[in-house]
């Protein structure tokens, strides 16, 4: 298994203080998670720019882990690409701490991971990162005819579509006879 | 362990990507919708029913929606505000009805102004459709008196803050509006702050108002009526617009009615005639300035100018 190491160190907001700079608190050390997608690669993240997930989020209120645990145990989205993982990692720690943009610029400029990015940030409620990729995806289709977005986004006609499903009820119709036959037979 | 995330059935095409518009569940799909101009949904509801029936699943906020006609043309405008306009020209009547059916169906309005003129006064379709529009200001100017325009009061959704009919004298004076509209606030138990003004070009309104209510009088004097409701907590003040520029033999006279609370005192009233007389006609106080001043909103009401700039045109301002 290989490991990224995808978060920054940094410290915690300090309290306003009128004390002199050498007085001030000693900086908290930030915690940092572990999590990995479907190629199994670690990426290594603060806790802050996870906060970005509610999911995350909440799975790391609940857990209470130490950093040797958190170490041992990362989180795994085996449901989602190692790639859109590593976007979605790379938009929180950019974002850590931050007030989110109106726009987001840095959203994939490869349109065919768009769809699987909206799945995985929906999955893991990233709310900023899906209101941007949704408007993301809304841009696709602008100007474009019916047609068009239909081919863009691979969407079957009411025709197709009715075929498809005329076409699953035979087959099912089908597997089920099978199995009736099968067990027929097997009762024999 | 994470759930799988659930995979929806693929086009029979060959797929340009891997993961597509039909991957994603409804409620993704709804919140792109949201995130789409009224053009772009239009053309997304062409492609497939399914498609049709989740764009037609949600509301569409306008800044200004304008539905315009007259005897040869047909013009809708939207506007979602910088940037965001939305022009349609309906080749017939049918179009048109069919159009504005489905606006009722999915657009919410800031201010939706409706300029008909005779144009649906026999159109069946449009007189009994039970859509509503939603909007917070509606504004009616240039539509059919008897048909349309109780039409078009009928299909307005609860909510609307305003709503102002321009129409024209010979048609209003048919209305004993004072009485009327006061009748209709104390059958409906209007709530505190509606207002209504007019200018009224016949006489005798202001005593027609106090013989008709003589027993709910609480108290009058020459520029005031106010008087009870079936409600206790609200009264109704009928107020007469006069100060040292509009007399009482002047033509017109101004009224406002204004449903108020029973406690209001009377040290209370607003003794600022010129304010909302300058709304319904800026043309009185003109010669005194001529500097413009900025129309005040009323809670329940607003005011246009009247656009024509005719001094003797016959226009007065019906508001409920």
């Amino acid at each position: 298994m290989s490991s990224t190491e995808q978060g920054t160190s940094s410290a915690a907001p300090a309290e306003p203080t009128t004390a002199p700079e050498s007085a001030a608190a000693p900086e908290v050390p930030e915690s940092f998670y572990y999590v990995h997608g479907k190629d199994k690669v670690v990426h290594k993240v603060s806790a802050g720019a996870l906060q970005h997930s509610a999911l995350i989020h909440g799975m790391i209120s609940n857990l209470g882990y130490t950093e040797e645990q958190a170490k041992a145990n990362p989180f795994p989205f085996e449901n989602i690409d190692g790639d859109i993982l590593q976007m979605v990692v790379d938009w929180c720690n950019q974002h850590k701490g931050k007030p989110t943009p109106p726009e987001d610029t840095n959203l994939p400029k490869q349109k065919e991971k768009l769809f699987d990015l909206v799945l995985a940030v929906n999955y893991l409620e990233i709310k900023e990162l899906l209101t941007y990729c949704c408007k993301q995806v809304a841009m696709m289709v602008k100007g474009k005819s019916p047609e068009e977005i239909r081919e863009i986004w691979m969407i079957p006609t009411d025709a197709e579509d009715e075929a498809a499903e005329k076409e699953a009820k035979k087959r099912a119709g089908k597997e089920a006879a099978g199995e009736t036959a099968a067990a027929a037979g097997d009762a024999k | 362990m994470a759930p799988k995330m659930k995979k929806f059935k693929k086009s029979s095409k060959n797929p340009i990507y891997d993961t597509n518009w039909c991957d994603m569940p409804p409620e993704i799909k709804v919140k792109c919708i949201g995130k789409m101009e009224f053009k772009e949904r239009l053309l997304l509801r062409c492609t497939a029913k399914a498609e049709r029936s989740l764009v037609d699943s949600q509301k569409i906020e306008f800044q200004n929606g304008e539905f315009w006609a007259d005897d040869e043309d047909i013009v809708f405008k939207l506007n979602r505000g910088k940037n965001s306009n939305f022009l349609k020209s309906p080749k017939n009547i049918n179009v048109a009805v069919g159009f504005l059916k489905y606006i009722k169906k999915v657009g919410v309005f800031e201010n939706l102004k409706l300029c008909f003129g005779d144009l649906f006064t026999d159109n069946e379709q449009f007189n009994t459709d039970d859509g509503l529009f939603a909007a917070k200001k509606v504004e009616i100017e240039q539509c059919e008196m008897d048909n349309v325009v109780p039409s078009i009061l009928w299909e307005i959704e609860d909510g609307v803050e305003s709503i102002k009919i321009n129409v024209d004298r010979k048609v209003f004076r048919q209305f004993d509006e004072l009485l009327e509209i006061s009748n209709m606030w104390i059958e409906t138990n209007a709530k505190v702050g509606f207002t209504f003004q007019a200018s009224i070009y016949k006489e005798g309104s202001f005593a027609a108002f106090l013989e008709h209510f003589t027993d709910s009088i609480v108290s009058k004097d020459e520029r005031r009526v106010r008087i009870r409701t079936k409600n206790p907590d609200i009264h109704i003040l009928l107020e007469r617009g006069l100060d040292e520029i509009v007399e009482t033999d002047d033509i017109p006279q101004f009224s406002r009615l204004r449903v108020i609370p029973a406690e209001m005192k009377k040290s209370e009233y607003d003794n600022n005639c010129k304010e909302w007389i300058s709304i319904m006609d800026p043309d009185v106080y003109e010669s005194e300035s001529e500097s413009e001043e900025e129309w005040p909103e009323y809670f329940g009401i607003s005011f246009d100018e009247d656009e024509d700039g005719d001094d003797f045109d016959p226009v007065d301002y019906y508001t409920l």
